[in-house]
């Protein structure tokens, strides 16, 4: 019943949710930030970084550093806090958590497939996975030819296995039915983990599913701009980045995206929506006893993997000056 | 006295062409470091907005295939000079036509637009290989560094202006000298 988790939510949660606002409170703060835009190499961020949660996974890492270095090793912080939460957890918040990471599962089928139609070699594909997203099977998919083997072969023993109903053909696979793919996997798998929400009930189910249709609504606009004229019913019409703005701007949670971006700007369209993701994640913390926390941490530290990710790009390449461009802050 | 005046004239005619070419020359190799800079800038953005996981080096297609852009190499008329020329987006059906060709001569409109098309698909098909649906991000990349490429052609070329002015320049003092 909602209202009453406050009776019964720490029996099992209690510990875990102490242990996420814990994890939140090591988020990189203004001050982090405003060091690193400042930093002239990527030592110096590394430098920077040691003083924080990532220092103990960077502190070993040789110069000259790369940025792929740095992100992967700051996701390597990411997926140990996960694993940790994960064997802690126990039903439904262990399958909550698992939900999560299926988000990274489908992107790394289509990656391993993708890769394998361009000839490229299984080992090489395997060290560009995401680390949430692998499971067992996964150097398997490359030697499925078309959907059906893809499932009959791999997927029928993972948890995407309910969402290929729709994707099961005999078609070969080339980038157009991998595209297709990619979306309906995606599609399927909010939609059920919606529905997971909405059993749990409470808070969890009414926060989660806010989060859920943000996430899924800024995916259908993405598909659109990426692929206009071809979209989702309204936006279908559409043909430029305005016609968007203007069916966009009839909904008012999105008024406040789209008036930031003048006329015919889509490149900034990335960044206004991150930002709108980090205030609706930020908030899911203004509320206790539910499970909406564990998203949001995750989806607030691959932010600022981003962030990090970005700010070395352009330390890198001496842009120092396009570092606000794309840095959405946290808190 | 008047042989003499001609050949001054012929001298410093030749003097601002080195000049010239030389400026140019510098001028786009500036052009080149920007172009290059916004380039790989984009690029970043665009790893940034799709993911790591879709725009990295292990979905580049190792499969065999044609060249969509190749490089042309002639002669002056005295063989003097060579002469680099672009051909981009060479249509992968039909190889032996050239879609884009830079220095040939202007094509009427409608042969323009269904060109245009052409070259929009050889694009698409060459980004095809990060997914079907990709970020504008992407797209003003492949721009960027297309526009780097015609650069480079352009500073081959003037190079060789450059390496053609100097010698002929030299000759010329080198007679003036006997």
């Amino acid at each position: 019943m909602y209202g009453f988790e406050a009776l019964s939510f720490n029996i099992h949660g209690g510990y875990l949710e102490a242990i996420v606002r814990g994890h939140r409170s090591g988020l990189l703060t203004t001050a982090d930030y405003n060091n690193l835009c400042q930093c002239e190499t990527l030592d110096d961020i590394k430098m920077h970084l040691s003083a924080t949660e990532y220092g103990p996974y960077l502190q070993n890492e040789p110069s000259p550093l790369h940025t792929t270095t740095i992100v992967e090793k700051c996701t390597l912080k990411l997926v140990d806090d996960y694993k940790h939460m994960l064997c802690q957890a126990t039903e439904p918040l262990s399958t909550f958590l698992e939900y999560i990471t299926y988000g990274h599962m489908i992107d790394n089928v289509v990656l391993i497939v993708t890769g394998t139609l361009h000839e490229r070699d299984v080992q090489e594909l395997l060290e560009k996975c995401h680390p949430l997203g692998m499971f067992d099977s996964i150097a398997t998919l490359a030697v499925a030819q078309n959907m059906r083997e893809l499932y009959r072969l791999v997927l029928v023993d993972t948890p995407l296995a309910p969402y290929f109903s729709e994707c099961i053909t005999s078609e070969d696979l080339d980038d157009m039915n991998i595209e297709i793919m990619r979306n309906t996997l995606y599609k399927a798998y909010l939609e059920d983990f919606y529905r997971f929400c909405q059993k749990l009930g409470g808070a969890t189910a009414e926060i989660m599913s806010d989060l859920l249709a943000f996430e899924a609504d800024r995916r259908a606009v993405n598909i659109t701009i990426n692929s206009y004229p071809y979209g989702h019913e309204e936006l279908a019409v559409c043909e430029d980045i305005d016609q968007v703005r203007a069916v966009m701007e009839k909904y008012p949670p999105y008024q406040s995206i789209f008036a930031k971006l003048s006329y015919g700007e889509s490149q900034m369209l990335d960044k206004a929506f991150y930002e709108e993701e980090v205030k609706r994640h930020c908030l899911a913390f203004e509320q206790q006893f539910h499970y909406a926390v564990f998203f949001a941490y995750m989806r607030l530290r691959e932010q600022e993997i981003r962030n990090l990710m970005w700010i070395s790009e352009c330390v890198a390449q001496n842009q120092k000056s396009r570092v606000h461009d794309s840095v959405v802050f946290i808190f | 006295m008047e042989e003499d005046r001609r050949k001054d004239d012929e001298d410093n005619k030749l003097a601002l062409q080195f000049m010239d070419s030389l400026h140019n020359y510098l001028s786009l190799t500036h052009s080149l470091s920007s172009t290059l800079r916004q380039g790989w800038l984009e690029l970043a953005s665009a790893k940034h907005s799709m993911g790591t996981s879709r725009v990295n080096t292990s979905v580049l297609d190792l499969k065999s295939h044609s060249a969509s852009t190749t490089l042309k190499i002639t002669e002056n008329d005295d063989g003097t000079q060579p002469q680099f020329t672009l051909q981009k987006w060479v249509s992968s059906e039909h190889e032996s036509t050239k879609l884009e060709d830079k220095n040939e001569h202007p094509q009427d409109s409608d042969t323009k637009s269904s060109d245009n098309d052409e070259v929009r698909k050889e694009r698409d098909k060459s980004l095809s290989v990060f997914g079907v649906l990709i970020s504008p991000k992407l797209r003003a990349t492949q721009l960027s560094f297309e526009k780097a490429l015609e650069t480079l052609i352009d500073i081959a070329n003037m190079r060789s202006s450059v390496l053609n002015s100097f010698t002929q320049l030299h000759k010329e003092v080198e007679d003036t000298k006997e």
